[in-house]
């Protein structure tokens, strides 16, 4: 019995410190950077050391030096440029960690909390994460390639690289309002001819969800100016509701909005051939595109008060100390798309074959109506060309920072009532 | 002890070490009850910790309430916005409450439709009671959401658009909401397949109650009634019990169902919450309902015990005569005979079906015979056809996720069969002493766990190497040890009632003709303890092969299953392709599971269906 209690006791001790040290690994590092992070960044001329011109061949050669690269995406999609890749750069193995948004930011975040550094590029969504918490603590840096500068709005490459930009729109069915969009005023969803005829991707399962509603709370004045516009009145707002924003939000609910898990279900639900009274969808644009794959009958609500498309951007970055920094900076410079590309380019489907791809390159698996280039000289995909008749308005990062949770209590709480 | 009479040497002496060696070597079950409780506490108490460190301090997440706080500092925050702010109804109090009704009715209905089955099958005379025992158990072999999908198929309404259900479809009407979504639904689909359970134990425990008791209450007087009350049911409450509690704290942890056919009319439960919070990285609420979960499969458990004071173990194999009475149904044969033919078609056919039809349609929701095409199964990728996928037999990706379903359901039977045996052995033989009670404890631990909550907190433990423990976030190990955890606590119940079943004479004649412990352990324990062992490790191959709540967030495509891949087709609303591939999933256990039961039967191994 004896021997048993002793070896008890030091099971427990060694089951505690193991507890401990795994209690300290996820203490978040400090904003300064480190000595040693400040020497890899100049090295790479990254971050404060970086330089507004390259020699791009000494990159590339310097990549093909380091052999391989790998990403952490929360886009999928990015493994089908793996061939591609490697057949453009031989020599340099391309490995894609398709994560998903929740896992990118997670992994990036626990292994360099335990001094592991493998993420050589990390791309994902969820601005407000990204920017203050990845960003913002040195985890990741931007990087834009000195050639794609000035192809580049400034917006879209400070304080971080986008890679896409996607946006929430509304769609209609065409046969159940064969007239055209059926509001022209946001509000109208929440009013009585719209109840349980509004469809919404979970904006508590979704971060793009979550970033396209972002978008319209984060514009209160505008929103109570549009509804005076549509009603004649000023708005009334209830009880504990800060503002004209979350109001919407709140009324929308109270319309018995309905929930949607998956955003491709919502736009077939909304788009199906045959229904008489289909409902409106509040979905991501990119599901345009299922009116030719599953023969939907969508159309986009391109004109709408107070905005009719919501923008959520997807960064880039290279990772703190990335193992393969070269590779990188070549693999940042392929997702953006040949810099041969110029407004004139005809690109045809599909994009991920032949010379429209060899074209597009890393930006061929997203060119497709909903996605947009960050760079000024390339093409609106086919079908994706309302996306400039349309007035809408970007999210902010710091919002989604400082409101993102707030706004999904209120989700919970107006959506539990 | 012969230590005491020759004075106390000291305890590094070489004498002591010495003794102590002997003593080690003579009780293997010491040494293997240290190694597993050793690797049990690594992997089942250090994520506890983790649930309780993150839930109890600032995670950077909650900045954006307290810009002030540091993160990894101690609060009380998440308690507080759980239980005691405007937050709380919304996030905790509802759900539980939702999740309350959930668990109680499904057990409820499991309970009534597993007993009747067990007690028509073991007690009387119906039909074909070979084909029913081998079907019965079919719709435990499925993913718990497949019948969640096929109700979906029937009885979808207006209300969430798109194509129609079969029920409009047929007859033009529309099914109300609280038949399509909602408590309703959840409760009958989760019950047809959680019934299993029920099933599955209380015809175990009927099969070893012998008729002689019976007998012997009937010749002493008493009505047909009175022997079920103080004979039979007596004997069959361990059973009952670990029934409910089996089902009860599975349901608590259920994901995909209530997600599937809860959120169209808003019915959040306790797993959502989670699943939305971790979806939002917000440890904090997600760990604190995740304890709450804990606490509650705790409590219930200990109720449980209380109430019906489950026998750790009850000797059925007396070696005097045994036989098993079945009453003759008379007239009531052939009902009985069809009522679970019905069944069975309800539950197994019709799924099934669905999901083979749904897999031949051209366009989802026509179900007209003009729709129907092969090429989901056969196609070799049409640009214009659900994004290019090729049909299932030309897929790489599937069949990839296939070899690893299989590769992981085999590895962690495996794993679970040995692990279970020796957690057995260990506590069978070392019974009353605290190491024992210890292990036997943390090797049911994993229970309380609910899956989604598991597979959380295993990214944030094995996302870097721990000690020699490699970084194993995003490798096949990683969900062949989760799994081998999540499931331990069945076989290791499975290792004890198999080792308690092996009277320790049997090894002891062994030890005294000098037969050392490993030819002890594979000439005696492990052919004697075989068919309750196989039967262990048949059902984590089957759960192995269709969990999804459990491994969902640690997948990638590196290590992609089947499952997932359903649920990535069922995201992309790919319903030809994730209908294919789960009809495939579910027949590829079933021929597995037959092919295993027959082998063991041959070998003589006996019933695999009484676990």
């Amino acid at each position: 019995m004896k021997l048993t209690k002793r070896y008890f006791l030091q099971m427990l001790t060694r089951l505690a410190t193991v507890a401990l040290l795994s209690s300290t690994a996820s203490i978040s590092s400090a904003q300064e950077v480190s000595a040693e992070l400040d020497a890899w960044l100049k090295e790479n001329a990254l971050g404060a050391h970086a330089m507004g011109e390259e020699n791009w061949d000494e990159i590339v050669a310097a990549a093909k030096e380091e052999g391989e690269v790998s990403v952490y995406t929360a886009s999928g999609r990015i493994a089908k440029v793996v061939d591609h890749f490697q057949a453009l750069y031989p020599g340099i193995t391309l490995t894609v960690y398709d994560l998903g948004s929740v896992k990118t930011i997670e992994k990036t975040v626990r292994e360099q909390d335990a001094g592991i550094f493998t993420a050589d590029v990390v791309t994902t969504g969820n601005s407000g994460q990204v920017i203050h918490e990845l960003l913002a603590n040195n985890r990741i840096f931007n990087y834009v390639p000195a050639h794609f500068k000035d192809k580049i709005p400034e917006e879209n490459r400070d304080p971080l690289l986008i890679r896409v930009n996607e946006a929430m729109v509304f769609f209609y069915n065409t046969e159940t309002y064969p007239e055209g969009a059926p509001i022209s005023n946001v509000w109208e969803l929440t009013q009585e001819e719209f109840r349980g005829r509004v469809g919404i991707k979970d904006p508590m399962g979704s971060g793009s969800s979550l970033m396209g509603l972002a978008v319209l709370v984060q514009f209160p004045d505008e929103m109570a100016a549009a509804y005076k516009r549509l009603t004649g009145e000023d708005i009334v707002l209830g009880d504990g509701v800060p503002d004209a924003g979350y109001e919407f939000v709140r009324r929308l609910l109270a319309n018995d909005v309905v929930i949607f898990k998956s955003g491709s279900k919502l736009a077939d639900a909304a788009g199906a051939k045959g229904q008489d009274d289909a409902m409106i969808a509040m979905t991501s644009m990119t599901y345009i595109s299922r009116n030719d794959d599953k023969g939907n009958v969508n159309a986009i609500i391109s004109d709408l008060d107070p905005a009719s498309r919501m923008v959520y951007p997807n960064f880039m970055s290279i990772g703190a100390n990335a193992p393969n920094p070269n590779a990188a900076k070549v693999l940042i410079a392929y997702l953006l798309g040949s810099p041969d590309i110029t407004l004139e380019t005809k690109l045809e489907k599909p994009y991920i074959e032949g010379a429209s791809f060899d074209l597009l390159q890393g930006l061929a698996p997203y060119h497709d109506a909903g996605s947009v280039s960050p760079r000024n000289d390339v093409p609106l995909p086919l079908g994706g060309e309302i996306w400039d008749e349309m007035v809408g308005w970007n999210v902010s990062a710091d919002f989604m920072w400082e409101q993102g949770p707030r706004l999904r209590d209120f989700w919970l709480i107006h959506s539990s009532q | 002890m012969a230590m005491a009479d020759s004075g106390k040497p000291a305890f590094w002496s070489l004498q002591n070490i010495s003794y102590q060696a002997y003593r080690l070597k003579n009780r293997p079950e010491l040494i293997i009850g240290l190694l597993a409780l050793g690797f049990l506490s690594f992997v089942v108490l250090v994520p506890l910790l983790q649930i309780i460190k993150d839930a109890f301090t600032f995670q950077s997440y909650d900045l954006a309430y307290n810009p002030d706080g540091v993160v990894g500092e101690f609060t009380l925050f998440h308690l507080d916005r759980v239980f005691n702010q405007p937050i709380s109804a919304a996030l905790f109090y509802k759900p539980l409450v939702n999740s309350l009704k959930m668990g109680f009715f499904v057990t409820v209905i499991a309970l009534t439709v597993g007993f009747s089955l067990a007690w028509l099958m073991v007690r009387t005379n119906v039909h074909f009671k070979g084909v029913f025992g081998a079907m019965l158990v079919f719709p435990y072999m499925m993913p718990s959401w497949v019948m969640a999908i096929a109700w979906l198929s029937l009885f979808k309404n207006d209300r969430v658009g798109g194509s129609e259900g079969l029920l409009t479809y047929w007859t033009g009407t529309q099914a109300p909401d609280w038949v399509a979504y909602g408590l309703f639904p959840i409760v009958i689909t989760l019950a047809l397949h959680y019934y299993a359970y029920a099933y599955l134990l209380i015809s175990g425990a009927l099969a070893t109650v012998d008729s002689e008791l019976e007998e012997a209450g009937a010749t002493s007087g008493m009505g047909k009634w009175k022997r079920i009350r103080v004979i039979t049911m007596p004997l069959l409450m361990p059973a009952i019990g670990s029934a409910i509690v089996l089902t009860f704290i599975r349901i608590l942890g259920t994901f995909g169902t209530p997600a599937l056919l809860g959120l169209p009319v808003r019915f959040f439960t306790f797993s959502t919450q989670i699943y939305a919070s971790i979806n939002a990285r917000n440890q904090g609420d997600a760990f604190v309902l995740a304890l709450v979960l804990i606490v509650l499969a705790i409590s219930f458990i200990w109720i449980n015990s209380r109430i019906i004071g489950v026998r750790k173990s009850y000797v059925t194999m007396t070696g005097k005569g045994f036989r098993k009475h079945e009453s003759d149904l008379g007239k009531l044969r052939w009902p009985a005979t069809v009522f679970v033919i019905l069944f069975l078609c309800m539950t197994v056919a019709l799924p099934l079906i669905l999901l083979l039809w749904e897999s031949l349609t051209l366009i989802p929701g026509d179900y007209s015979l003009s729709n129907l095409t092969t090429y989901f199964w056969v196609g070799q990728g049409n640009v214009n056809l659900a994004y290019g996928e090729p049909g299932v037999i030309h897929n790489k990706g599937i069949m990839g996720a296939l070899i690893n379903s299989i590769k992981l359901g085999f590895a962690a039977a495996l794993f679970n069969g040995v692990l279970g045996l020796l957690v057995g052995y260990a506590v069978v033989r070392g019974r009353g002493k605290r190491l024992s009670q210890w292990l036997e404890a943390i090797a049911f631990a994993p229970y309380i766990f609910p899956s989604i909550a598991l597979g959380a907190i295993y990214i944030g433990m094995f996302s870097t190497s721990i000690g020699p423990v490699p970084a194993l976030y995003g490798t096949f190990t990683i969900l062949i040890l989760i799994t081998v955890i999540k499931n331990l606590p069945f076989t290791s119940r499975t290792g004890i009632a198999a080792i308690l079943q092996i009277h320790q004479s049997l090894e002891e004649a062994a030890r005294v003709q000098g037969i050392g412990w490993f030819r002890r352990m594979f000439r005696i324990i492990i052919p004697l303890s075989m068919s309750g062992v196989v039967a262990g490790m048949l059902l984590t191959f089957i759960t192995a092969m269709r969990e999804l709540s459990l491994i969902i967030l640690l997948i990638s495509p590196g290590n992609m299953v089947l499952t997932g891949l359903i649920f990535g087709y069922q995201e992309q609303d790919m319903a030809q392709h994730s209908s294919a591939v789960t009809l495939m999933l579910v027949l590829i256990i079933i021929i597995i599971s037959v092919i295993v039961r027959v082998m063991s039967r041959s070998a003589g191994v006996g019933r695999l269906n009484t676990t």
